[in-house]
This record gives structure tokens, sequence and C-alpha cells, in this order.
């Protein structure tokens, strides 16, 4: 028996209103003041600030409600029960797998925990190039203190394990800083299963913070429950017609919701909100929806090292280097972040290439194995446009997002820097995660197979974990689907509060910027919708 | 198949596409109500023997192998319903002789091909020029290894003990 109380469990004991799947089926109609499109970062936030200020809250999930003691920290059933599309979401040419959240709390459930504020030089590329006046690190300081300080988002004080110090080690050999990564727990165990769903609630997600304090003050869960498209009225958003959703994100038998609102907030999340949009036929004069959705694209390097590494186990990502993202300005050559991922089986099989007795022994190293990642920072130069959101003939969405030249070009340096860094930490091999690459067993030897390898998507393993953009906010109706303060620029009553209005990708871990901005939007809202000043608790 | 991966096909499209044009018998679907039928079986059974060489255990390969088929269709039945319908199409066509000689260059029937029969022709799609190829090879090798190592029986030969003590 889990000796670790369930915080869901014991609020849906204290009546909370959940309905959708095994909570039983939902109204045909509900009336409130705002509806709210997702239960992620964005959805979390401004739930708490709207029930605060005395509004009556429905919030919509596709996903289940699952909590601690549903948290086995096994990928089998976390990938498909947490993830969108069984975490096997991909782009249309199938060359970059997404990971993304999909169940109460978002991706906020399922994420790593790195909790950094937007960089300056985002901010700045925002001011200068979409109109975002008030998008100064003094405008938004105040947001991230109160979020901070909500969600214990703090420095990790704890050792980090071997496979963060590796990249510290390495890159001092080489004169790059690592710093300490920020995070958002409580009383963490160290355990590393962060992507499995916290089985302590350590990890300060949405589903343990924000939306118990909703669920608590009135607010209605329905999950299980898909958003089909918004009632658009003329210029006004009326609300949303959802449906029953399986597990597997298939129609389920029910006769379906309707939600009549005051005012709707989307925060889905980039690919899901823009694609609700075009479901519902928002209006889209600048041809913006979908468009502009970045992706971090990540690439991987593998190395061995004599000692153990279990990259399993620890907090993840508690180290990290901007070193790449400096080196160049923003808006030239792509830059990168690195940072060390935890790895389990089913994800480290993934990250491996080859087959059979070439990926048996690769395998077979796990326990000796460091993982390295780069995030390649998309958005920013003329060349690197992201993807398009496009809507399936069954109405769900899908990306494509190719990639191009210049994007390759930053994922081959991100290889090279990646092994110079392991084998300067002392790495026996370092294999860098491309079908055409084999186990280098020298820094020279790396250099040289890296330069030669034909950097193509599908030979590229590439991945991404932060989906941002699509809905973008920005100060005028030519650049953005919405103003600087989350309304619609053309319709009425209708708001997005989510990763989807970054203009850019982020150049960092996204949930704090989505968290700030989120406060600042929905604060605004709140005053505008009942004239009382409300903050997170 | 998508109109888009059609197009990428060239020459091997052009003569997919007539293939079906010509109503030659697709008739043996490689997915029935999201689960592998017993044709789709036999084409993950062969690739699962060629990529899992080397973990598969050598004491009873043939239950490790049932036992892997079966969360191979647990794992495509957790896929939505858009991912199970492109992924049936791909394994309708491997299933079938003509699709899996044009996609693959796979000479003998899937069961009767040698587990290093089959490892040539995946690393044949593996370094493909052909994005359709190269995107065969990943589904065909990412389903397989995500739904072998779901299996903790399978962690002991890759040295992770598993979950952590909370």
């Amino acid at each position: 028996m889990n000796a670790i109380p369930d915080p869901i469990r014991a609020g849906l004991a204290r009546g909370w209103k959940v309905s959708g799947g095994p909570h039983g089926a939902p109204p045909e109609a509900i009336t409130c003041d705002v509806a709210i499109v997702g239960s992620g970062a964005g959805a979390g936030i401004t739930a708490e600030l709207l029930s605060a200020a005395g509004l009556s809250v429905v919030i919509v999930e596709e996903g289940p409600l699952r909590s601690s003691s549903d948290f086995k920290q096994l990928e089998s059933e976390a990938y498909p029960a947490l993830y969108q599309e069984s975490a096997s979401r991909r782009t249309a040419d199938k060359a970059i797998g997404i990971l993304q959240g999909r169940c109460v709390g978002g991706s906020t459930t399922v994420n790593w925990t790195s909790s950094f504020r937007t960089p300056s030089s985002t901010l700045q590329y925002w001011r200068d190039h979409f109109g975002l006046a008030d998008m100064s690190d003094e405008a938004m300081a105040p947001w991230f203190q109160q979020v901070e300080q909500r969600l214990s988002i703090g420095p990790w004080l704890a050792l980090p394990n071997e496979n963060n110090q590796l990249l510290r080690t390495g890159a001092a050999r080489l004169g790059i800083p690592a710093a300490a990564i920020m995070r958002n727990v409580k009383g963490c165990h160290n355990l590393g299963s962060c992507g499995m769903g916290c089985p302590t609630n350590a990890k300060q997600s949405m589903l343990v913070t924000t939306l118990p304090a909703a669920l608590d003050r009135g607010a209605r869960l329905l999950v299980q429950t898909r958003v089909q498209r918004i009632r658009i009225d003329g210029q006004r958003a009326q609300g949303l017609e959802c449906v029953p959703v399986a597990l597997n994100g298939a129609r389920a038998a029910g006769p379906g919701t309707s939600i009549t609102a005051r005012h709707v907030v989307v925060a889905g999340g980039a690919i899901n909100s823009p694609a609700l949009l075009m479901r519902s036929r928002a209006a889209d004069p600048h041809g913006l929806l979908g468009a502009r959705t970045f992706l971090h694209p990540v690439v991987l390097s593998a190395a061995t090292f004599h000692q153990r590494v279990e990259g399993w186990s620890g907090a993840p990502q508690t180290l990290y280097s901007d070193h790449f993202l400096e080196v160049d300005a923003i808006d030239g050559p792509i830059g990168y972040k690195l940072e060390a991922p935890p790895v389990h089986p089913i994800i480290f099989s993934l990250t491996v290439t080859g087959f059979g007795a070439e990926q048996a022994a690769a395998l077979r190293q796990f326990p000796h194995t460091h993982a390295l990642l780069a995030l390649l920072r998309d958005g920013f130069h003329p060349l690197s446009v992201g993807g398009k959101v496009g809507l399936r003939s069954d109405g769900s969405p899908e990306l494509d997002y190719p990639l191009n030249d210049f994007v390759m070009d930053g994922a081959r340096r991100a290889l090279l820097s990646m092994a110079e860094i392991q084998f300067a930490a002392g790495a026996r091999t370092v294999t860098p995660s491309h079908e055409l690459a084999s186990p280098y067993a020298t820094w020279a030897e790396a250099r040289a197979g890296i330069a030669a390898l034909p950097m193509k998507p599908l030979l590229t393993r590439v991945f991404s974990a932060h989906v941002m953009g699509g809905c973008a906010m920005a100060g005028s109706p030519e650049q953005g689907v919405v103003r600087p303060d989350g309304n619609h620029w053309q319709l009425q009553g209708l708001s997005v509060h989510d990763g989807s209005l970054f203009p850019t990708s982020v150049g960092a871990n996204p949930q704090l910027s989505v968290y700030g901005l989120a406060a600042r939007l929905a604060t605004g809202l709140a005053k505008s919708l009942t004239g009382q000043d409300v903050r997170l608790a | 198949m998508k109109r888009r991966t059609l197009l990428q096909l060239g020459v091997v499209g052009g003569t997919l596409v007539s293939l079906a044009g010509a109503g030659l018998a697709l008739t043996r679907p490689g997915l029935r109500d999201g689960r592998l039928t017993p044709a789709g079986r036999e084409v993950f059974a062969a690739v699962a023997r060629a990529v899992l060489h080397g973990v598969l255990p050598a004491a009873d390969p043939a239950a490790a192998l049932q036992g892997h088929l079966d969360r191979v269709d647990a794992t495509i039945a957790s896929f939505p319903p858009a991912m199970q319908a492109e992924l049936g199409q791909l394994v309708t066509l491997l299933a079938s002789p003509p699709g899996r000689l044009l996609l693959t260059g796979l000479q003998p029937d899937w069961p009767d091909a040698s587990t290093s029969q089959v490892q040539v022709m995946l690393q044949g799609l593996r370094v493909s020029s052909l994005p359709l190829r190269l995107q065969t090879f990943h589904a065909l090798r990412d389903v397989t290894n995500a739904a072998y190592f779901a299996d903790s029986g399978t962690w002991s030969v890759m040295g992770y003990p598993g979950p952590r003590a909370v």
C-alpha cells in the first residue's frame, strides 16, 4: 500500500465536481462564467485566479485524471495514459518525435521540473519584432516572482546525479560553465521518475497546486472530454461543444456536453489550441493560425563511461549550459542549450540507433551510459520559421515541421559540442543519435565522423519536448492571433493562455514562461470580468 | 496511404498506386479493429526476430516472441485512430507479397525469411534515400522496441533495476 497521501483522491472524497470518463457522464448542458480548454500550465494558473475572483469556471480536459497513487514509475503505463498520442506524436514527415502531456495537469504532470524565466534576449526580440512593448524583464518580474512562490520554484540544493555531473565536468575542462537549474519541487525524493508522473507529489505541477485550489472553490472539471469546437456567433465566442473520448482519443459513447460561457479561455497547448480554433472556423484574416509552431528540436548524444552513470536515477536536468546560445546573435546561426535528460528503458531504446546486435550492445551499456541533449533555439532567424499545424480528415491536428538545412546545421554543431564535452569528461565512446554514426573512441574520430554525417531528417534522430507557438501574441493583427492582453484580435469573449502564444521559441524550457504569462493575462481577465484584483495563493 | 506520402514515393509510389488501382488483392489486412491480424503478426514476428536479435532470451525465444506480439497489439491499441489507420495501411502493404517486395525488397514471405535476410532488408530501409522507406524502418523498429521493453522481464539484459523505492 502506498503510504503517501494522494491529494487528488482526497479532493474527490471532499466532493470535487469532476465528471467524464469513470467519474460519470457530464451533464449535456452547462452554463458558467468562464470555460477553460485544457488543464495544463496556462489553464491551471488561469483557473486558480479566475475562481479566486468568484467566477464560476469549467475546465475541459481530453485526457484522464491520474494522480500519485496511479504513478508507478512505469513507462508502459505513463506513455499511453499521460501523453499525447501515447508519447508517439510525430511531425508530418515522421522526422520529429514529440513528447507532450495529455492528462489533468497537461505537460506539467509529466515534465522534468526545469524552471527558467523567459530569457532577456527572447523578451527583447519580442519587443523589437512583435510589437510587445510591455514584455520587458521589469514588467514580467513580479509575475515570475508570484508563480515561483506559488509553485515552490527554487534552486535544487542536493548533489546533481552522475548524469548531470558529467555535463559540468566535461564542460568545465573546456572552459564552459554549467549552472544549476531551478525546479518546481517541494520535498523531492530525488527519484528521477518525473516523466512518468511524480509518485510523491513533490513536483508542484498544476495537478497538485492550482487545479485543487480551483476545485476547492467549486470549479468543475470534465475529463476524458474533448472540445470539438468553440461555438462562435458572429464575432463572439459563446461556449464549447464537447464530446467524450476514450483513453486513445477515439470518440466514446455518450451524447456530449454543450457549455455556454461569458468567456472562453483556450489553453490546450501548442498544436492542440490552433487546431481547435481551426475546427471552430475562427476568423484568421492573416493566415497566422497554426503557423510559426516551434519545437526546440532536440538532438542527443550517448556516451559510455567506465563508471556507472544510471541515468534513470536521481533528479533529472539539474545542471545546464547556455554557452552555445551566446556564441552568436539570437537571430544568427541557430544556438542550443545543453541539458542531461533522464533515461528509462523504452525511451533509451528509441534513442539508440540500429537494431539487432548493434542495438543490443548499446542497450547492455545502459548503466554506464551518459545522455546529453541539445535544445535548438528555433524561430529567430528568417530561415527558422518552424512548422504549420493542419487538420486531418478526422479533425485531429498534425504539425508539418520541415527540418531544413539551417536547423540541421545547428544540429551538427550541437552533436560536435556534446561529443567534445563527453570526451572531456572521460567518455570511453560517444555515439551521436544518428543512423550512420557508430561509437567513436576519441574526440578526433568523433569530430571527423560527425563532420561527415549527412544531417538529413529521418537519418538524424530528432525529438521535441517543448511545443510552442501557433496562436502568436503580437501588438498588431497582422502578426498575432491574440493581443498583448491575451484576447483574440478578431473575436470577443475569447482568450488564449498557453504556450501557443509565443511568437518564437522561448530559448529555455518553457513552463515558467507559460506560468508567468498566464498569471499576467488571467489577472487582467479577472479584473476586466469582475473588477477584482486577485493573486495566486 | 496519405497523398503526401504517395507523392514522396516516386517510381515505387507510381507502381504501388497502379497496383491498388488495378484492384490487385490487398485482401489480407494487417490490422483489424486496432489489433494485428495473423498476417500482421507474421510481419511483426519477423521484424522482432531481426530487431531484437541479441536481446531475445536464448531459452524459449518463441514464448518471449508471443508475449512481445501481444504487447505490440497493446501498443497499437493505445494509438489514436489516425495513427492506427496509417500504421494499418503500412502493415497491410507489407503483409501483401507485391507490397512487401516493392517497399522492402524482401524476397521470401515473412515467416520464411531468415533473421539475416530480414536484417539486410531493414538496413536497406534504414539508409534509403526514399522517405517512405526511412519512415517504414522507424515505424517497424520503434513499435518493436517500445512494445518489447515495456515488460519488466526484458530489463535485466539492460541492467535496469526497475522503479525506485519510494
